[in-house]
């Protein structure tokens, strides 16, 4: 599981600019995972949080598939890990989750994702939120900033497992 | 929108210092980490100066906590900060960098940066990409912040 961190470049025009920094994160989390055994993967390792590395690559499988797919796609789609009588499945459940088919969605899914991202005209194409039109443009920017702070967690979950740290 | 963006972050990270003890918001409450809510508002007050001040305006580089020898100045010596100029000092930096955006004519302006192991090639990162940079710095550092701020008194949320 290799996963190269590229830092987005500074003069990039804005629709590649976006993405790239997606896809920075989206490689920093894997980066986070590297070299950890399931059992590490599944720590709860700063308590009172629940959260888990594992769980993380987990919910951040159904924060794509919620924004790529549920949202800009306008699909009808059911949550992988949760559901109404289990809010919190991507999380709660990682002692019987699955680590390497857990990966191995979350790779799908970040390759939906950007066939969802690449099959739109503009950042001005929109799907739709709660009823209300988002464009590509927003999107993109939460994603963003929703997986640097995931990464943010999942930088002291690792350091709390075996100390390292950096990116 | 970036700018929304941004100002959510700052504003969380306020959200998150309130209502806790100067000796709380020095607590490096996630070891090994060294890190404290404290230092991470100083560290922001310096992040803040850096990219818009002195990469995007151009001004001279003179930092708020100076670093010496041993290291980067805002993530030391925090028993002997003073809490609420500390606080201070990164409002004025978040102020001071939402005017230079404000003034800005496009998001394709660009700063300049020359960095030390490559000082003939500057770079000249547009206030797009500034603006984008921002946004994920403040959220990742939210998310240290998210920890930090549960492990002290058990408070979650966004």
């Amino acid at each position: 599981m290799t996963s190269e961190l590229v830092w987005p470049s500074h003069d990039a025009p804005e629709r590649e600019m976006l993405v790239a920094f997606v896809e920075f994160h989206r490689a920093t989390l894997l980066q986070k995972c590297e070299g950890l055994t399931d059992a590490q993967l599944r720590q709860r390792s700063v308590p009172p949080s629940s959260m888990s590395l594992i769980g993380l690559v987990r919910h951040c499988t159904e924060v794509e598939r919620n924004w790529f797919q549920r949202v800009l796609q306008r699909q009808q789609i059911d949550g992988i890990y949760y559901s109404d009588d289990d809010p919190d499945g991507e999380f709660d459940n990682v002692e019987t989750a699955n680590v390497e088919e857990d990966f191995a969605i979350f790779r799908e899914t970040c390759a939906e994702s950007r066939r969802a991202t690449n099959a739109a005209e503009s950042l001005d194409v929109t799907g739709v939120r709660r009823g209300k039109d988002v464009s590509l443009r927003w999107i993109l920017t939460h994603v963003i900033e929703e997986y640097a702070r995931h990464n943010g967690h999942a930088d002291f979950l690792r350091e709390c497992i075996d100390g390292r740290t950096g990116n | 929108m970036l700018r929304a963006w941004l100002d959510y972050h700052r504003a969380t990270l306020a959200w998150k210092c309130e209502g806790l003890s100067d000796d709380q918001l020095r607590e490096a409450a996630v070891p090994p980490s060294t890190l404290t809510l404290l230092g991470l508002v100083r560290h922001l007050a310096e992040v803040e100066r850096w990219w818009f001040r002195v990469v995007f305006a151009r001004e001279p580089d003179v930092e708020i906590f100076p670093s010496d020898g041993a290291g980067d100045g805002e993530w030391r010596h925090l028993d002997i900060a003073n809490v609420a100029a500390d606080f201070a000092a990164w409002g004025k930096e978040c102020d001071a960098a939402r005017a230079i955006e404000a003034a800005a004519a496009s998001l394709d302006d660009t700063g300049r940066w020359a960095s030390d192991s490559n000082p003939d090639q500057p770079l000249e990162p547009s206030l797009r990409w500034i603006l984008t940079h921002m946004i994920e710095e403040y959220a990742r550092h939210n998310g240290h912040v998210d920890l930090l701020r549960e492990r002290i008194d058990g408070q979650t949320g966004d």
